[in-house]
């Protein structure tokens, strides 16, 4: 370790701040507040992307750690104990200031505290709840906050922090347990977990008791109701009753009874909620409004795309997260033992897992609809919609007058915004190609697997899965040169190898 | 003999398309055979032969009674449709809007989803470039401190549509105890606003301009900050100036503090 003593501000921001930025949590969004009148701030629902950094990705948030010292020695981490960098450390009134200057000149939507270990992760905890307290009781802050939670810090605090951030997240890191063990063993499954359901089981509570105010659902949610399937983890389970008799919202599991005369009232009853600090003057934001979410390391371990699929899929359902993240592994420590494919990060890999998370949460497909078991890797050249769409040809053609928005949302080509326009245009009259083009159907894909009133949109068209693949795939030379005319989509779903140089 | 083409020239303001629209509505000329043409100060436009030239008087009467209309017998929706697109550039928005109109009133709610219709789509076009454009600029517009006691906020911009009502509305809520000033150098107009949360929009005399364009920042610690901030986020293993070309387009860059040599 090395301490540095009588860092500027400026040094210190670079030093924490390049220690900040393998957290890809990047959004802003979830939660819609306006501004409290005096108070600085306020924050959109969909979120709001500042700048763009040099690798491409968004700035929006003042992505920092609080210190960079760290008990902890992950092996993929360049800020482990075993390291030889600088170590400094914020105090809570830098942050709040910095926070406070650089969202008044609107560089940024808000703060995102992470932090490396310090002494102890509750000793970590108390100073990040104290930085947030500051900034939101004292500097009077009122735009987005997304806090990390310690793994093994103490309930009380995690509990804290969820009152004033708008988001919390905890880092899975890796998919597997015995890939943490391996790369992490400081952090165990159960330190990691623990934080995650509680906040998880404080965010039903804060949604039961304050409404959509309180916390909205995640679009993986909303898109199973739409298909009709309900979470286990819903408020739905919670036993909610509205005795619209006398005006009160009880809940015989968390016994907490509000009056909606009064609406300042909230009281216990026999104490038994998830959330301890009920009892606080600032609990109208509610608990964690903007959700939960998570990252993992993609490329440090050898988990199949399948199982960092599944485990995905496994945590929005059970633990109601809002987003999961995937972080391409950047080699920062030359460490020999962690390279897994070449050297260069995977950034293709990530960007299929991308795209299959959005499959999850906006198209409805499950796991195993994309990968599977025998299937473990995703398609190099085709998108997961793509190569699912050419795996399930019966499907097809899919005729556009007619079809729901659900079977829309499964042609290559026409997605979340395309498929409602459809929709909705039907209800004015019938469509044809033309019109699908002005809707933003990208026809290029799409034509292969639907017709309008009856017809493909070209009569030499086939429905047939190699003859798609060739003309889906004719722009990628590698594979042409590789396989030459005749490529069949069977032939490409084997040709996954990841080690390709220029990828 | 074919029906002639009756050309609507009107002022190149909200105002002035709006009674074009309105004069060409109650003419009863038949939709198809109607132009509507804002005349921009200085634009030379071709005259076409065979068409009759109609100049419509700019009359904020007519233009309140055409809005009410849309408003009451199509939908909100889309009267929020044609006010977005008077928000814009597009030379052909009086063309669009009114096409857009007169279907609307035939068709009724379901106008602002009937993409199929070539009126429609256009103007739906329109309308998400304008607001398109407002939230790149509620994303990129920086403010500086140009003023110490008290704090006046200010920050500048070029956008191609009028954005400025749009973006200020934005900030009004989230800076409102703060003093600020939104400055459009394209169309020659700022927003003001108090910490008591009063707010104007002025049309900028030159000598106003000279003055904004003078007014320097007086705390330059934390666009400093903001540059060492933003230079060692980015992981270098995964640069990719393509990437972020695409995400925000050189022509935001102008007034954007990462992004200037000699701030």
């Amino acid at each position: 370790m090395v301490f540095e003593l009588n860092t500027t501000l400026s040094e210190k921001l670079h030093i924490l701040s390049a220690a900040a930025k393998y957290d890809v949590a990047c959004t802003s969004s979830g939660v819609s507040r306006k501004s409290k009148k005096g108070e600085l701030g306020a924050a959109e629902a969909a979120g709001i992307c500042h700048s763009f950094a040099a690798d491409g990705r968004c700035v929006s948030l003042l992505k920092i750690l609080f210190t960079n010292e760290c008990i902890f020695n992950c092996k993929y981490c360049i800020n482990r104990a075993s390291n030889d960098v600088p170590r400094t450390s914020f105090t809570p009134d830098e942050i709040c200031q910095l926070t406070m200057e650089f969202y008044r000149r609107n560089y940024i939507e808000g703060l995102f505290l992470s932090s490396g270990v310090m002494q102890s992760p509750d000793y970590t905890m108390e100073l990040i709840c104290e930085s947030l307290r500051k900034l939101r009781l004292e500097y009077k802050f009122n735009g987005y906050v997304h806090c990390k939670a310690i793994p093994g810090a103490s309930p009380e605090l995690v509990e804290m922090a969820g009152w004033y951030a708008d988001r919390m997240s905890v880092n899975l890191e890796l998919p597997t347990e015995a890939g943490l063990k391996e790369l992490a063993p400081n952090k165990t499954r159960k330190n990691i977990l623990t934080p995650m359901r509680q906040i998880q089981a404080g965010l039903a509570e804060s949604r039961a008791v304050l409404g959509m105010k309180g916390g909205n659902q995640s679009s993986y949610w909303y898109t199973q109701k739409r298909l009709g399937k309900s979470l286990p983890g819903s408020t739905e389970n919670l036993n909610i009753t509205t005795d619209t008799d006398d005006n009160k919202i009880t809940d015989k599991n968390i016994n907490i009874t509000t009056n909606k005369d009064t609406n300042t009232d909230i009281v216990l009853n026999n104490g038994r909620g998830v959330l301890a600090q009920w009892h606080r003057n600032d609990t109208s934001r509610g608990f964690v409004p903007a959700g939960q979410s998570t990252q993992m390391i993609i490329g440090a371990t050898g988990e199949s795309d399948y199982q960092i699929l599944s485990v995905t899929e496994a945590l929005y359902q059970r633990f109601d997260l809002k987003r999961v993240f995937y972080s391409a592994f950047v080699n920062v420590n030359n460490d020999s033992s962690l390279v897994v494919n070449g050297g260069q990060p995977p950034l293709h890999r990530e960007h299929r897992l991308y795209q299959a998370d959005w499959l999850l949460r906006y198209y409805g497909f499950t796991a195993g609809e994309i990968l599977s078991e025998s299937r473990p890797f995703f398609n190099t050249y085709l998108d997961p919609k793509c190569d699912w769409a050419l795996g399930h040809m019966e499907y097809f053609p899919v005729e556009i007058n007619t079809a729901s928005y659900n079977t829309l949302l499964r042609v290559p080509g026409i997605g979340t915004k395309s498929a409602g326009r459809i929709v909705n245009a039907r209800k004015t009259g019938k469509l044809d190609f033309a019109s699908l083009k002005k809707m933003g159907v990208v026809l290029k894909r799409a034509i292969y697997f639907i017709t309008c009133n009856g017809r493909m949109m070209y009569d030499f068209l086939k429905v047939e899965e190699d003859y798609i693949t060739r003309n889906l795939v004719s722009g990628e030379t590698d594979v042409v040169k590789g396989f030459g005319d005749s490529i069949t989509y069977k032939q490409l779903t084997l040709f996954d190898d990841f080690q390709l140089g220029h990828i | 003999m074919e029906k002639q083409i009756r050309i609507y020239q009107c002022e190149n303001s909200p105002d002035g398309i709006l009674s074009a629209v309105f004069e060409a509505g109650i003419s009863g000329y038949g939709h198809n055979y109607i132009k509507i043409q804002p005349l921009a100060p200085g634009y030379i436009y071709n005259i076409e032969l065979f068409s009759e030239y109609i100049k419509v008087e700019t009359s904020p009467e007519k233009a309140e009674n055409v809005l009410k209309t849309i408003d009451n017998m199509i939908s909100h929706e889309a009267y929020f449709f044609v006010m977005s697109a008077l928000l814009s550039e597009d030379a052909d928005r009086g063309n669009v809007i009114y096409q857009f109109v007169t279907y609307g009133f035939t068709i009724g709610r379901d106008i602002t989803k009937a993409l199929q219709l070539d009126c429609v789509s256009r103007i739906f076009a329109i309308k998400r470039s304008v607001h398109n454009e407002a939230h790149f600029y509620k994303e990129f517009l920086r403010f500086q401190e140009v003023k110490k006691t008290p704090p006046v906020l200010m920050s500048k911009m070029e956008p191609k549509n009028r954005v400025l009502t749009l973006v200020t509305a934005h900030f009004e809520d989230r800076f409102n105890a703060e003093y600020f000033i939104i400055y459009d150098k394209s169309y020659k107009e700022a927003s003001f606003h108090s910490a008591d949360g009063n707010c104007v929009i002025r049309i900028l005399t030159q000598e106003e301009e000279k003055k904004l364009d003078s007014l320097l920042d007086t705390n330059e610690k934390y666009a400093d900050l903001w540059k060492v901030f933003f230079k060692s986020i980015a992981v270098e293993e995964r640069e990719n100036y393509k990437l972020q070309r695409g995400n925000l387009a050189l022509h935001y860059r102008k007034y954007m503090t990462e992004f200037m040599e000699n701030n």
